[in-house]
């Protein structure tokens, strides 16, 4: 049986690394080549990088740093993968076929597309014809308003008119890989994810759906992954908030019987990495 | 560039975050202070259960570390830790030969007024003289061996002595919000090595044309990897996370209980007294180079963390920030004496790391705009033709 995924999601602004809460309050934790670097060495199973970045506001580096931030994020994406020992998933203003050859160009192995599904729905078709299903993840943004769950794109901030139980059904339908489902009231929340709408989710379509959206304790992993029928867990935040992260989350799950791999470091020496031969 | 509506940063401080023109970390402060009793009730049995945790299974010689400098923040965390709860932790400090007087009485001090076990360690003088200077040179930080050693040197001696707790004191809550209280932070490598060491490790001090060092004058300076990291299950808390941080009371606290002194003559660079007596440059020459660097310094840190605080106004604030952020202390004679330095090379160096979303040149001089209004200039640059030209607006 396969195995249930741990992926981190880290999330990437103006230059720097943040924490999101509920798509509106952004913390800046610092470098995405360091992050990313430690998340891998951890043992995460994949990890997913997204550009939330909204208007033109780069903040370039300090000049006092012995690491600085490229300054574009292809380029940033570039040095990143070689510092993922894993796939890595690259999303967030992907607008055409370039935007999309160029990610995959850039070191990503798979790309996630959110408002392009209900802008542009061609290019996912044209993505799937060029690189494959499995390189193609569907991001939905899902918020509880009122009695109902709707769908939001433009980083959250469009509510589009249709049932979001037709939209999952055609986002089915465009043949992407899997989908990376995510609350948008839960985000940041650290209450742990949205079961019900996952419920509903997967038992609506048949590929791989993974959860996101509110995980404060390694425990809401568990919850989904035995709740649910979810093929992977995915979390920003809380990967940020201690060391060996990803190992103490496999380790969680592991004991606790659960469909993962079981918990490894990496053998790279993350300092010597950064310091010496990666920059 | 533009400025907190609430405190005296700007966009350009280190590591904040703007939106709706308030910083990061006066919305974590708003968040702090909103946290109702429960919050903290609910904490400080965390706490006390982590406490209970390691009374029932005392294995180690020591209960715990706590890293101290000997401040006002390193007697809160043993006041907790010892009078409070009656554990017995190692104090464990790193000496990096900067104390001001008034700081080696209260280091001193602690292991009389607490029962507690103290280990000092302090590297080989003439290693440090050479850190302050390639560091100086590597970053426009001749401090970089104090972040790493307070940094590295307690979770060297947690693994040496199988001690797997480590008890800091402050979580930086407010110095640029990187984080907020609910997220409840551990001591984390990658922090320390990014925002603590600048992305400088031992090893990037090895290179230097002029001042020669081997690994083995730095074996102090080496973080341990995550396998041994996780071999003594090595820990570290913040003692903030529990319990609600204020510096101002810790202070007022700590003279009354344990006759810990404040600074005895004012700093140049900055109003308060009580922070940072365990290293004569914070408050000086290092502070001096934040402003060189991001046009601020202390006072604004200090003005920003009492406006927060309700202790001061804004318009009182932009005032430290006008009297303190730009002043050239005497320190730096003191420091360019130590390290054998001219005061033209300091300058020529300090130059380099201008940053030009801050500073421009103008008629010749540093030009930045001013919390209160306009620009100023402060001072005639060091920099040859070439690099000038990144500053020309």
């Amino acid at each position: 049986m396969r195995k249930n995924r741990i992926i981190p999601i880290v999330l990437f602004k103006d230059g720097h690394v943040v924490q999101s809460k509920k798509f509106r309050e952004y913390k800046n934790l610092g470098n995405p080549l360091l992050t990313i670097n430690r998340l891998s060495e951890w043992g995460a199973d994949e990890i997913c990088f997204l550009d939330i970045s909204r208007d033109n506001n780069w903040q370039g580096g300090r000049s006092d740093l012995n690491e600085r931030t490229p300054a574009t994020f292809l380029e940033v994406l570039a040095e990143v993968s070689k510092v993922a020992y894993m796939p890595l998933t690259c999303g967030g203003g992907i607008r055409t076929m370039e935007d999309v050859e160029l990610r995959i160009k850039n070191g990503a192995d798979k790309i996630s597309l959110n408002s392009a599904i209900f802008c542009n729905p061609a290019l996912i078709q044209d993505a799937i014809k060029e690189y494959g299903s499995q390189s193609v993840v569907a991001s939905v943004d899902v918020k509880f308003v009122g009695d109902k769950y709707k769908v939001y794109i433009h980083g959250g901030q469009t509510c589009i008119d249709q049932d979001w139980k037709d939209y999952l059904r055609r986002v089915e339908d465009l043949e992407v890989g899997e989908i990376l489902l995510n609350s948008i009231n839960n985000d940041g929340g650290k209450e742990g994810y949205d079961l019900s709408m996952l419920s509903i989710a997967t038992s609506l379509v048949s590929i791989p759906v993974i959860a996101c959206g509110g995980v404060g304790e390694w425990e809401h992993f568990r919850s989904a992954l035995t709740e649910t029928e979810i093929d992977a867990v995915a979390a920003a935040n809380i990967f940020q908030h201690q060391d060996q992260s990803v190992y103490q989350a496999h380790k969680f799950l592991f004991v606790h019987g659960i469909n993962v791999r079981p918990p490894r470091l990496l053998e790279t020496n993350y300092l010597k990495v950064t310091t010496n031969e990666l920059l | 560039m533009n400025y907190c509506k609430k405190c005296v940063y700007s966009s350009v401080s280190v590591n904040l975050e703007m939106s709706d023109g308030v910083c990061s970390a006066c919305k974590t402060s708003e968040v702090f202070e909103s946290l109702p009793k429960d919050f903290w009730d609910m904490r400080r049995k965390k706490f006390e259960e982590i406490i209970n945790e390691i009374k029932l299974n005392r294995k180690s010689e020591y209960d715990c570390i706590i890293p101290v400098s000997g401040g006002k923040d390193s007697y809160y965390q043993a006041h907790k830790v010892v009078t409070d709860y009656g554990l017995k932790p190692l104090l464990v400090t790193y000496h990096g030969n900067n104390y001001l007087p008034e700081g080696n009485f209260n280091r001193d001090k602690m292991r009389e007024v607490f029962d507690a076990d103290h280990l000092v360690f302090g590297p080989s003088v003439d290693v440090l003289k050479k850190l302050n200077r390639i560091a100086f040179r590597l970053m426009g930080d001749m401090n970089w061996h104090a972040h790493c050693g307070i940094f590295t040197y307690p979770i060297q001696i947690a693994n040496k002595f199988k001690i797997p707790l480590i008890i800091w004191g402050e979580i930086a809550w407010d110095i640029s919000g990187m984080f907020d209280p609910d997220d409840f932070v551990e001591f984390s490598a990658r922090v320390r090595h990014e925002h603590g060491l600048r992305g400088f490790e031992w090893n990037s001090m090895l290179n230097d044309e002029r001042d020669k060092l081997v690994e083995k004058d730095l074996q102090w300076a080496k973080y341990p990897n995550d396998r041994e990291i996780l071999e003594n299950n090595t820990k570290g808390i913040y003692i903030g996370n529990f319990f609600k941080w204020d510096p101002n009371e810790h202070a007022k606290l700590m003279n009354q209980l344990y006759g810990w002194l404040p600074s005895q003559t004012p700093f140049q660079r900055t109003y308060r007294l009580m922070s940072n007596l365990d290293d004569r440059y914070e408050n000086g020459a290092h502070d001096l180079l934040k402003f060189i660097k991001f046009g601020y310094g202390r006072a604004s840190d200090h003005a920003s963390k009492d406006i927060r605080a309700g202790l001061m106004s804004r318009e009182e604030g932009i005032e430290m920030v006008r009297k303190y952020d730009h002043v050239v202390s005497d320190d730096l004679q003191y420091w360019l004496n130590y390290v054998d330095i001219s005061e033209r090379e300091f300058w020529e160096t300090a130059d380099q790391f201008r940053d030009p979303r801050v500073w421009w040149i103008e008629k010749g001089q540093w030009t930045k705009f001013d919390i209160w209004g306009g620009s100023s200039s402060y001072g005639y640059h060091n920099l040859d033709e070439v690099s000038l030209k990144r500053y020309i607006r």
